[in-house]
This record gives C-alpha cells, structure tokens and sequence, in this order.
C-alpha cells in the first residue's frame, strides 16, 4: 500500500513535470505593455483641430506632431500632409489637407505664415468636412441616418473593424462587453462623442463632438448589433 | 545637450563671443539645472520638451514618439564604452502595428521566390543552418541628427543618440540563401518583418538588397545582441545586420526573404522607392532648402567622431591635464586617425585610438589636453578613415536630414 502509494505519488510528481513543462513551452510568451500616450494636440478653434484628432492618430501619436521643428511656415505643414495622403495613404482629402496645414501652422509653426485667406478657407463652415457627415448622412429616401456614411466620413474604419482589432477594439467584440447592459447605448454615445482611453488599451480615441445625438445614437446602435 | 554647430560660427570672434556669453548665463541660472534634465539634446520642438520614458527591458530612454514606439539614446551612454548596452539601445520603428510578444513555437523565417527551394525556418533551425559569426557593427539611423539640419527639416527630430554598437551574433544571410538555392537571375533580395501598417492604404515596411551584396557573407541574420536574445523592442527574435549600412536596412522581426529576379517595386516598396533616398550625387546633398534632381537609396555611414566625455555646455578645469574621450567610426573602411582642437579648429592633435573591435565597431579614442586660460573653449573631434575619407567642416544639406556627419564642436567652459 505504502509502496503504490509512493508510486503513485512518484508517478503524479512526474506527470505533474511533465505537464508544467510541457504547458511552460506551450503557453505563448506575455506580451510586453508599452506607456501609453500623454501627449495631446494643442485645442484650437480651426477645423484642422477636430481632422488631426481624428485623422492622425489612426497611425500614430500626436507627439509626432509637438516634436517637429519649430516655425514651420503653412506651406511647410501643408506640404507635409500632402505627403502624409500621397506617400503612407493616409485618408485625408485635398480640402482637409488645406485645413490641417492652417491649424498646424496656427498652432505648431509659423503663425505669421497663416494669411487672412488661409483664415477665411477655415472659417467657413461649410468647408469644415466635419460638417459633412451631417449633410451625406441621410439617405435618398431621407429620415433615417445612413451609417455606412457616417462611418465613412469620419474614419472610424481606420481604426475600427467589425470581427478584428485593428487601433481600436472590434465592434464585435464592443457589442459582446457591453451585450448584458441595459445602458449600452447611451454609453457606447458618450464614449464616441468624448472620445478617450483605457477602456481598451493605452492608444486613445479622439472625440467625436460634432456629431449629433441622432448620430451618435444610430451608431452606438449599429456597434451593439456587431 | 548639443554636439552640433556650425563651426563657420567659430571664424566669427563676435558670434562665438556671443554665444559663449550665453552659455555662462545660463550656467549660472536655475535655468541650468533643468538644461541637464530636459531631453532635446540641442534641439527645439514645436512643443517639446521630449521626456525620459522607461520601456520594457529598457533603462529611461528619450521618447522620440510613443505610437510607433522611437526611443532616443541620451547621449552620455557613449561615454560608458565602445559597446552600447542592450537596455540603453536605440529603437525605432515605422509601422503602428508591432509584434508585443513573439511565441517561437509559431514563429518562422521564409525564405521564397528566385529560389531552388523554398523555406520556412522555426529559429532553431536557423541557428543549425551554419557555424554562428560574430561582429561588432554600428547601427546607425539615417536621420541620426536630424535635428540639427539647417534649414530644419520635418521627420524625426533626432540628436546624435539614434545610433549604438553591438556585438551580433548570427548566421551569414549567404548560409541562408544557399541553402535555399539562388536561382539564376536573381537581382534583389527583399526583407520584411512582422510590425504591418495600420491601413492597408501605407505600404509594408521592407528593405532590399541588391543580390551581390545579399551574397557577399556580410549581412547577417541575428539572434543574439551583445550576448543575450536581441530586446523584443530592436528585433527579437531576428534580425537583419547589414554592417556599415544604415539603420534601416536592419530589419526587425525578420519574417520573410524574397529573392526577386526584378528590382523591388510596388505598393509596399515605398521605404526603398520613395523614402529613405539621398541626392544622386557624390555628396550625397544639395543646396540648403532645394530639391533633389535625381535621388537613390541610402546606403552607408560616413565617418564620424563625437567626444563624450563632455557635452555642450560643461565644464572643465584650467591649468591641469584633462582626459577628452571619445568614439569614431565609418562604413566599414575603419579609423585610421581621430584629431583632436580645443581652440576651435585653429590648432589639431592627433588622439590615441583605443581597441580595435573591428572594422564596423565605434573605435574609442582618448587625448590628454591641458587648458592654461579659464573662459570660453570650443573643441572639435575629426576622423579620417583607411580609405582617407574624412569629415566636412560644414555640415552639408539634404532634404530628409540623412547622414549628418560634419566635424563636430563642444562648447564648453574652463573654470
């Protein structure tokens, strides 16, 4: 009895290596974490604020924005967001391009550079494509919102996909956290309309404050259907 | 602080007369003490400064940019020896998506194309694949100092701490490509890693070497880096050693070889067509603020020498000798002289060079100097390599801010 039982006790204690050691070389190494960003882009009142927060961080933080020279003039920055779309592809158009130049000049470079023109180009509203999603977001029928527009126009794609991470969570994976809550929605709204981090790693989503309630609400819905 | 100036400054006794003024209120203000903790290094930033940020198997590091991850080395590690630490190693990447962790029970190396025999290679078989070598080889990133260009220019702002020395240990890429069988014909051989690019709109960042220089027994694929596995954050659990070429030709997380038999083009050729390019010309610059008619791929290192035994705006004694030290290196020619002036370039001492590690490493250098007047003194370090080539005494200009390798000037006072 003594005998089988050291046997036994010798034979789980080999078992029980072999297993450890069979699971040590298994198991996938921990990945590292990284710090997180602390770097934010200056607030400015120039439309170029709200597409950089938005269209720059799909690929990267905003410190490389605070760490370039300074005084640079707005055909400078201008310059450099022509390279952005032309050469890594990022999803800015050639108004926004205009737009991006006048606040990173304004606000990072050469203020004196930024003349009336550049000024007047920005001031109007209708040119700010942060309004545009409110114009290309009803349908033909009208009344209800076209989110596949809205997703469209403000890039969430870049980050976001439906089954996968890509910067952001997957929407799938948003709808499954937040499945059991009954307040999903209203949170899902808040959290695009202000934007934020933690909730999902270090890298932060800008805000989307120039949505509409109606806007926010029919895409925190289409999320809690993924 | 900076290494860098213009030394046609120094002809003007007016300018330096200024400057130097300048460096004695600042040393004698509070401003001082945050000079010596703040981390530009010599340069200025539309809204700086950058901070010391302490990363995963990483001593506090400068943070270049967060996302991707780049992390300047501050400029005193040089003076701790001619190989530079693995925690105190430069990091850099392009792409937002980089491998966090890489489990070696999946990870694989492949080797496809213009090729008898593909492969795919799990490390341990790469390891078998040939007797490990070693070499010490600098690498360089090609806008080291990037900072200092005059006129500035956009990328990253960069002091002279995007560099290091390590001692590689690996198996020749040759050994590799043999075993795969080169196919006739081939003229390229391309190199990609595991960070990919957040929109499949940016282009894979990759790298190509033409085939000669692929077979030529110099570049390396390594595992190992001053002794230990590579840092997951420089390329864990492979990378690509091309000794006496710049940075961005050593891939990260090496994945997959092609042998191509066409030059490499295409949307995710970018880094070789259309970035990290130099002026087609022997300077390999043009005229400040100009444009480049023609441009080719960056290549390799141009000699340079850096004292690091003090920095811009520190302080030695007069009327006793003084121990400047420093590091040279080149592409690969090595360092047949390092001269030495502590009166701005009027007057040069040859200095006497330290082991030679071989022919890619930092050579160190050490010159005693004595000081007999207290005041302002600017010194400045030269190399000429075995191939005779040298340093400018102006620094030359292109528009990415690649290769800065002008004579470089300390300003310091005696007290």
């Amino acid at each position: 009895m003594n005998r089988i039982h050291t046997l036994s006790m010798r034979t789980a204690f080999l078992l029980a290596g072999a297993l450890s050691a069979g699971a040590a070389f298994a198991a996938p190494p921990k990945p590292i974490q990284l710090p997180g960003e602390t770097v934010k882009l200056k607030p400015s009142n120039l439309p170029g604020f709200a597409i950089a927060q938005q269209k720059c961080a799909i690929c990267h933080s905003a410190d490389y924005i605070a760490y370039q020279p300074p005084g640079m003039t707005v055909t400078q920055w201008t310059g450099e967001m022509t390279k952005m779309q032309h050469l890594y592809g990022a999803p800015i158009d050639d108004q926004e391009i205009k737009l991006l130049g006048v606040y990173l000049a304004a606000t990072y470079g050469d203020a004196g550079s930024v003349t009336a023109a550049d000024r007047a180009l920005t001031a109007a509203p209708t040119a700010a494509p942060a309004s545009a999603p409110a114009a290309g977001s009803r349908t033909a029928t009208g009344g209800a919102i076209d989110v596949q527009a809205l997703l469209n126009a403000n890039a969430c794609l870049g980050c976001h996909a439906v089954a996968q991470k890509i910067v952001g969570p997957a929407y799938h994976d948003v709808a499954s956290k937040y499945k059991a809550d009954p307040s999903a929605v209203t949170k899902l709204q808040a959290s695009i309309k202000a934007g934020g981090s933690g909730k999902w790693g270090p890298v932060p989503m800008p805000p989307f404050a120039q949505l509409t309630d109606a806007q926010l609400k029919a895409l925190a819905e289409f999320v809690m259907k993924q | 602080m900076s290494q860098s100036h213009d030394p046609t400054l120094l002809n003007d006794p007016r300018r330096r007369f200024v400057r130097g003024a300048g460096l004695l209120a600042l040393a004698a203000s509070p401003l001082a003490a945050f000079a010596a903790t703040q981390t530009g290094e010599g340069v200025s930033f539309a809204d700086g400064p950058r901070p010391l940020v302490k990363y995963p198997g990483k001593r506090p590091l400068i943070r270049v940019h967060t996302r991707p991850p780049h992390l300047e080395t501050p400029f005193s590690v040089f003076n701790e020896g001619p190989i530079t630490a693995n925690d105190a190693f430069f990091v850099r990447y392009h792409l937002a998506n980089i491998p966090l962790a890489v489990d070696l029970a999946t990870y694989r190396l492949s080797v496809t194309g213009t090729v008898g025999t593909p492969l795919s290679l799990s490390l341990a078989e790469l390891k078998a694949i040939a007797e490990p070598v070693e070499v010490v080889a600098v690498n360089q990133c090609s806008g080291n100092s990037r900072g200092f260009s005059s006129p500035r220019v956009f990328g990253a702002q960069l002091a002279n701490g995007a560099m290091g020395n390590a001692r590689w240990t690996g198996v020749p890429l040759r050994k590799v490509l043999e075993k795969a069988g080169v196919g006739a014909g081939a003229k390229q051989v391309t190199f990609d890693g595991l960070d990919t690019p957040v929109l499949p709109a940016t282009s894979d960042f990759r790298k190509a070497l033409d085939i000669e220089h692929a077979m030529s027994g110099e570049p390396m694929l390594a595992w190992a880096m001053n002794g230990s596995d590579l840092p997951l954050l420089n390329g864990y659990p492979v990378k690509l050693i091309v000794p006496g070429y710049f940075g961005t030709y050593w891939v990260k997380h090496l994945s997959e070889i092609e042998v191509l038999d066409h030059p490499f083009e295409g949307h995710d050729a970018l880094f070789m067509t259309t970035a990290y390019r130099v002026p087609d010309n022997d300077c390999q610059c043009v005229a400040p603020g100009t444009a480049a008619a023609k441009t080719r791929p960056i290549s390799t290192l141009a000699v340079r020498s850096f004292i690091t035994s003090v920095q811009n705006g520190g302080v030695l004694p007069a009327g006793r000798t003084v121990e400047l030290k420093g590091i040279a290196f080149d592409a690969g020619a090595g360092t047949r002289t390092v001269e030495v002036s502590i009166d701005g370039g009027q007057q040069w001492r040859e200095a006497a060079l330290g082991k030679d590690l071989g022919r890619y490493s930092f050579r160190e250098w050490r010159a005693p100097v004595t000081f007999a007047q207290k005041g302002q003194a600017v010194l400045m370090v030269r190399a000429v390599n075995q191939k005779g080539e040298g340093q400018p005494a102006t620094a030359d200009w292109n528009p990415a801010g690649y290769r800065r390798h002008v004579v470089e000037s300390t300003a310091v006072t005696i007290a």
